[in-house]
Order: C-alpha cells, then structure tokens, then sequence
C-alpha cells in the first residue's frame, strides 16, 4: 500500500508520543528500571525492603551519629481510624514526594511528603464475615509499577489502583476468604509482575505464590507451597489428598529478587493444623521453608526448610537478606534470614546450600544444625519451655549492615509450653489444634547484632517485654528500630549505644522506618499504632 | 404457631388483652372488620414476644453438666490465642483475663453472649459466627473458671474488724473512699480472692504482688533511694507512685540504677501482729463492706 510521506511523519509521531522516553519520569511513575535501580535515586522508596535485596541498607548519610540527637518531629499523619490490636505494620512507598501508604482494614492512602496531607483515600467495603482477614486486618504496604498501585486484601483480593486518585482499575480473587483465606502482604513487582502471596495457615488453606500480568489483571503463573498428590516433596505427606489440600504454607510477607540469576526468594509459614500433627507425618514440605523460583514461570530452582515437621507455628515468613560476601575466603552470593526457630542461616542463594546455622536466643529447642542442614532437636518441649510460637523473630524486617558484616534484627526471648489438641477442623474456623501456655514474666525483647560469619552476638540492646519492630540500617553507621513500648530508636551500628529515642505513643508493631531525601533534607519515617511521624534533623 | 402460643400461653393472654385495646383504637381511624382483630391481635403479640426472646437473658445451658466441657474445647481451640489457655489473659496485646469478668465488671450471661458474637469495635475482639448454642457453652465454661472470691461468710467480728483495718491497713489500702492508695483497693476484693488467699496475702505479702503494684528502688544521681510501686516502664523511662502516694515520672538516663525488688512495699503481718482471729475480723469486714 502506497503512503505519503506526510503520513509517513504522522505515523513516526504517534510512535515516539507513545514512547515511554517521550515523558519525563515523573509523570510515568517508576519503570522495573527504576526499581532495579533501589537506592541509587534516594528521593525514592520504591518497594516494600526499598530494593530488591531485603538489606534495609540506605546509602543516606546527612543524618548520622553525631547529629542524630537533633532528631525532631518534622509532622504526624493521624489516620483517624481503628484498628484490632496490632497497628500499622505496613511500609510506605516514596516517589517524587507523594507517599502511598496502606492501613487496616483495607484503607490506603496518598500522602504529601512534606507535610502528611492527603491527597486521597481509598476505602473497600470489606464483606461482614471475614475469617483470617478479621483477626488479623493488617496490610503490609503496596506495590508500584508506572502509575499503578497493587494492594492485596483481607478478602483475599488483588486489587490495582490508579496511583494519582485512589481510582480501582482491576481487582481479582486469589482464593475464597470464607475457607480461611486472607492477604496482607505488600505485592513485589519484578519484571512486568506483580507477585503476591496468602495469609491462611491457622485455617483449611493450601499456601501459593502468583504472579500477575500488571495491566490486564490475568494471573501468569502459580506456585504452590503444598505440593499436590505425586508431586515432587508430597512424599513428606501423608498419601491423602485432603490433608495436602489443606496443608498451610502460608507466603504473606514480600519476597527478594536476584535479577543476575532471575530468581526471587520467598518465606513460608506453618503446616496446618499448627501443634496437632498426628495427621500429618513426615517433613511437611515447604511449610517453613525458603523457596527460590523463577520469576518468569514460578518453577522452583531450590528451597531449604528451617523446621521440619513444625509443631510450634514457626512460620518462615521472613525477608530473605540478599549479599554478595567474603565466605571463608572465596566471594559467595548469599541469602540471609533471622529464623522464628531461633536461628540465624546463611545460604548459597545460588543452590540453595546450607553454609551457617547458629541460635541467636536461648533457645532450648535445638542449639545446632547437622551436616545435613536439619537442626539437631535437643527439647521437644518436654524438657522445659519453649520460644513461643510467635517465634525468636517474626515478619519484621531485619537489616544487612555491609560494612561492618552485622545481621541485626529484633529478638524475642519467650518461655511456652505447647498443649496439642484433635481439632475441629470445621469450614472457615481456625484450626491451631492446641493451645499455648505463655509465661509472661520471663519474656523480654533485644535488638541484636550478629557477625554474620559466625552468628555471634556482637551487641545488644534490651527491650523490656518482647517486641514486634522492624529495623533499618543507614550507611553513616546508624540503626534505626522501633519496641512494643512505643519507643523510636537510633542505634550505633558500630556498638549498639543507644543515640536517640522518641516516644510515638504506643507499639511499634510490625513496621520498619524508611528514610528519603526531600529537598536537601533526610527524613526518617515510622509507622505506630495508625499514624505516620516523619523526623528530621531541623525543620524544612 | 400454635406450639409456640401454648409455651408461651402466660404471657400471650396477658399481652392479648392489652392489645385489643391497643387494637381497638388504632381501628378506630383504620377501618377494619372486627373478624380481623384476632389475627391482628396476634401478630401483634408475637412481635412483641419476639423482640423479648430473641435477647435471651438467660443461659439456657445453665442445668446442662455437659456443657462447661463443651466449652472449654471451644474456648482452647478458638479463644485461647489471645485469652491464653487459663482464660487469664495476655498482657501483651491486651486481651483481658476472663476470669475476673464476671465479678469486677458485673458481666452477665447475656452480656457476655453478646461480646462473643459480636466483638468490640475498635478492638481486637473480634465477631463470631459460631452457632447460638456453641456461644452458650462458652457462657458456661467462663462461669465455670470465674474467680469466686469468697462465697461463704468468714466468721469475724466486722466491727471489731473496722477499727483493726483503720489501724494497720488504712494507710495504704482504700475501701469505699476510705484510705490510700500506694496498695490496692480493698472495696470488693472479697469478689474475687478467697478467704486463703487473702490471709496469705496479709501473712506473706512478698508471695504474690499484684501486677499494678511491683516494688522498685531507684537510685537517683545524688545516691538518693526512691521507693515506690511500678506503675509503667519502658527502655528509657519509668513511672511510679511512691512511698508518700506522689506520682513520678523519671528518664532513666537520670537515674543511677533501677532496683526491680522481691520485697513487697507491704509489711508482713505476723502472729504476734495480727491473729488468726483478727484477720478473720478484717477480712470479715472487708466483706461487709462490699
């Protein structure tokens, strides 16, 4: 077909307006680039561990040791809503000074960064019977790609927003919340994906992973944690299709991501029922396991199970630390994780190859790990109590400190004992399957500093009950972290001498701070309770 | 219909002649044949019979034996998380210790009925879809495991006992807005400790210190010695009453040392202190105060 060359210069137009470069970034929202990118750009926080190795290390130094004690509050987002116990647990997200921050209850909002006003807010109209979602209506954060956001709900929904108005462009069911499902976790966006995993294990659930298409909504791939009948791990089940199909492995917390070798790293949680295990023999795989998968078709390249056969609720659901290290010599590329079992690993993330295992409580459960990477159990609790089955550490982020070689991650020093019972099993009930006995006097918290080497105890710093915060690191030598009493915290990462601490009013559950540049000022950020407050070393 | 008016047939008569007045007047501007009154005149009473008994006040397991056990299943599978598996409670995340419900806070069947299905708003209670006779026989576990105090009368002389709490205890414990405040309130705590406990508490106040009321010595920076009883701690700071019943804040960085004590602030009040029989006095008058 014959053209002129006046169409020919029309034609050429359309193309380059279409073109992604055409637009300035800003206008665009950030690009897998720009997240591949991670800190380099630190007006950003672009994904829920700020980049895709789970390190919570920023490169930021304004702030740092000797002027950290001139830490103020800059301004505080109340939210103005309830919420079941817990508070925020969630993580906002930076771009070009708007911050995309995710409440209980399924409520979101777009924040000015500099002054914690709101743009807009989302509200979803959750249904009345909730299961999992309503004792536990947490939501960790939202994942970002262009101008979309992603957030996953407590009615098990994946939903995708318009970042400029709160407007929902897409949503889908994962799974139906009324059997036990529910979904909490801040989505990972790797690729053209969006990676999300479920929340479910105290209920009649079988745990997956899936990856989504970000603008048509239609799922890509899915990876599930029970294997199904004949598969490759059911051999650790029982030959029963209705216990597998009700196995747990519940993935509700955000993963890592490799982009050399294209893999992402991902925890996860309890078999089920929890502490009753006589209808399920054998190793349980991949409940309390890290698996790595393939970010393109979601096959799983290794995996590695923490606690085999757990009767404890010791979820794996942890962020997988992800660096590049000197091991005895040679350079390693590794995964890291502060274990609910007691127990700090180092893995060759490329095979998946056991290299350290050391306990970083005092724990009585195990004190090693075998040759064969399976913990060598000296007290199955009939010797004395255990960590609680909320675990030495939970889902709370911990920090990689690469100068100085330090792990650090808030502990949990808890004395239990495990009663297990014949559940019910009935639809849509939780399902633990025993009870626990928690001795409250001896419990207590600590914010400690592993050499990564050698698993040991480099410094600590107490807490007076055992607490649920996150920690961040910054390359001035800070380490921020947040207790159950409420406290906001700068540590030396170098010693552990507390710097600075800010009472925010209540917990610091489940949250870790994040930290931006904004006009030539560093800010740090912490959720508590269901307000947001923003530090900085003088006012703008 | 008919079975149901036969059970209830007491206060059906009773609510019909009152209705066919009610009935009577609102025709009056309505114009309805008579043959219709009867009809009207019962659905009128089971509409009113029903907003009675869908509230149920009372447990209609109460009698049943069975039903305690049936509970405490229930409560360990579905309760125990939170409420820990004694139903004593989690400090931790504020889940009230249920055993003290029905005495400090003057629960009933149905008021308790009513939290289980459906939750506090705002808090982590959550609503419950368990079926109406499940929810019963957690009523029924709970009256089960309630703190009885004590139920029977102590022999004493509450008169007698008055002038003895005046003397040795009056300082520090209140009963009805009478008395101190650096230990507990004695108003009602006959509710919820028995007669044992109690005069074990008054014999060897160090053996079990309730949990608003832990000893601490601190050790300000110019050697001096503050006592007082904890009421909040955190890494950094800590917050008493003290020994003359003065609330204070201190910053730890403030502080020299912070002395967590076994000792109770309490004294012991031995034999040569008090008898047997003057604290059956004290205690007996505790009681009559209630």
């Amino acid at each position: 077909m014959k053209t002129t060359l006046k169409s020919n210069f029309c034609i050429a137009g359309v193309i380059w307006l279409l073109s992604a470069s055409a637009f300035s970034q800003s206008i665009e929202g950030p690009s897998f680039e720009d997240l591949l990118a991670g800190f380099s750009d630190p007006s950003r926080w672009l994904t829920y561990s700020g980049d895709y190795s789970g390190t919570r290390h920023s490169p930021l130094t304004q702030i740092s040791p000797t002027n950290v004690e001139e830490l103020r509050p800059v301004w505080t987002f109340q939210s103005g809503t309830t919420t079941r116990g817990r508070g925020w647990e969630t993580t906002p997200l930076l771009d070009d000074g708007v911050l995309y921050v995710t409440g209980s209850n399924n409520l979101a909002w777009a924040l000015d960064a500099r002054t914690g006003r709101s743009f807009w807010q989302y509200r979803r109209n959750l249904p009345d019977d909730l299961t999992y979602g309503a004792s536990a209506p947490v939501n960790r954060g939202f994942g970002m790609l262009g101008n979309q956001l992603f957030m996953v709900t407590l009615d098990a929904h994946l939903m995708s927003f318009d970042r400029r108005t709160g407007e929902v462009l897409w949503e889908r069911e994962l799974a139906d919340y009324q059997i036990g499902y529910s979904a909490t976790m801040a989505p990972l966006i790797v690729g053209n994906k969006v990676i999300v995993g479920i929340s479910g294990g105290e209920y009649q659930t079988r745990g997956f992973i899936d990856a989504f298409d970000p603008v048509s909504g239609e799922r890509i791939w899915r990876f599930n944690t029970i294997p199904g009948p004949g598969e490759p791990g059911s051999e650790t089940w029982p030959n029963d299709p209705q216990i597998l199909a009700q196995g747990g492995g519940g993935t509700w917390m955000n993963g890592s991501y490799d982009p050399d070798l294209n893999l992402i790293y991902w925890g996860v949680g309890n078999p089920n029922p929890d502490y009753y295990d006589e209808n399920r023999p054998g190793d349980n795989l991949y409940t309390d396991s890290i698996v790595a998968l393939d970010a393109n078709t979601g096959e799983l390249r290794w995996h590695y199970q923490f606690t085999p056969h757990d009767v404890n609720d010791w979820d794996s659901n942890h962020m997988p630390v992800l660096a590049n290290i000197d091991w005895e010599g040679e350079p390693r590329r590794v995964v890291m994780v502060g274990n609910r079992n007691g127990f700090f690993y180092v893995l060759d993330r490329v095979t998946g190859e056991f290299l350290l295992g050391e306990p970083f409580t005092a724990t009585t459960w195990a004190r090693e790990i075998g040759d064969d990477g399976r913990p060598i159990i000296v007290n199955d609790g009939s010797l004395g109590c255990l960590p609680d089955p909320w675990g030495s550490t939970n889902f709370y982020p911990p920090t990689f400190f690469p100068g100085l070689d330090l792990f650090i991650l808030t502990a949990r020093e808890t004395c239990a004992t495990y009663v297990p019972e014949l559940p019910a099993n009935t639809r849509g009930q939780s399902n633990f399957g025993g009870t626990v006995f928690i001795d409250a006097e001896q419990g207590y918290g600590a914010l400690r500093a592993l050499d990564i080497h050698t698993g040991d105890l480099e410094w600590e710093f107490t807490y007076p009950s055992p607490t649920f915060g996150g920690v961040m690191s910054t390359a001035s030598g800070l380490v921020f972290a947040g207790d159950h009493e409420g406290n906001f915290m700068a540590f030396s990462a170098a010693t552990g001498e507390n710097l600075w601490h800010y009472q925010t009013g209540t917990r610091i559950w489940g949250a870790a701070a994040i930290t931006y540049m904004l006009d030539g000022l560093q800010y740090v950020l912490i959720p508590s309770g269901t307000t947001l407050t923003a530090f900085a070393t003088r006012m703008p | 219909m008919g079975l149901f008016l036969l059970s209830h047939h007491k206060f059906f008569v009773i609510l019909s002649s009152l209705n066919l007045r009610i009935i009577k007047r609102i025709v009056k501007f309505i114009h309805l044949p008579k043959r219709f009154y009867f009809l009207a005149n019962c659905l009128l009473s089971l509409f009113l019979m029903s907003e009675f008994t869908s509230a149920q006040e009372v447990n209609p397991l109460a009698a049943d034996s069975r039903a305690a056990r049936a509970g405490g299943s229930i409560f360990r599978a579905q309760c125990a998380t939170c409420h820990g598996a004694d139903a004593k409670g989690i400090q931790s995340i504020e889940a009230p210790d249920l055993t003290l419900m029905f005495t400090r806070s003057e629960s009933t069947d149905a008021s308790v009925f009513q939290v289980i299905r459906e939750g506090i708003p705002g808090s982590i209670m959550p609503p419950h879809a368990f079926p109406d006779a499940e929810i019963w026989m957690l009523v029924s576990y709970l009256r089960s495991v309630a703190i009885a105090g004590t139920s029977a009368q102590i022999d004493g002389d509450p008169r007698r006992g008055m002038t003895l709490f005046n003397l040795n205890c009056s300082r520090c414990h209140r009963v009805d807005n009478l008395g101190g405040s650096l230990g507990p309130d004695l108003s009602t705590i006959t509710n919820r400790r028995s007669q044992g406990a109690l005069t074990n508490s008054i014999r060897n106040p160090s053996a079990v210190i309730a949990r608003r009321y832990k000893p601490v010595t601190l050790v300000t920076e110019d050697n001096g010695r503050i006592q007082g009883t904890v009421k909040s701690e955190d890494a950094f700071s800590i917050q008493i009453m003290d020994s003359n019943q003065v609330l204070r804040g201190f910053r730890k960085s403030s502080l020299q040392e912070v002395i967590h004590e076994e000792i109770s602030l309490m004294p012991s009040f031995t034999e040569s202190v008090l008898s047997g029989d003057d604290i059956d006095d004290v205690l007996r008058f505790l009681q009559s105060a209630r």
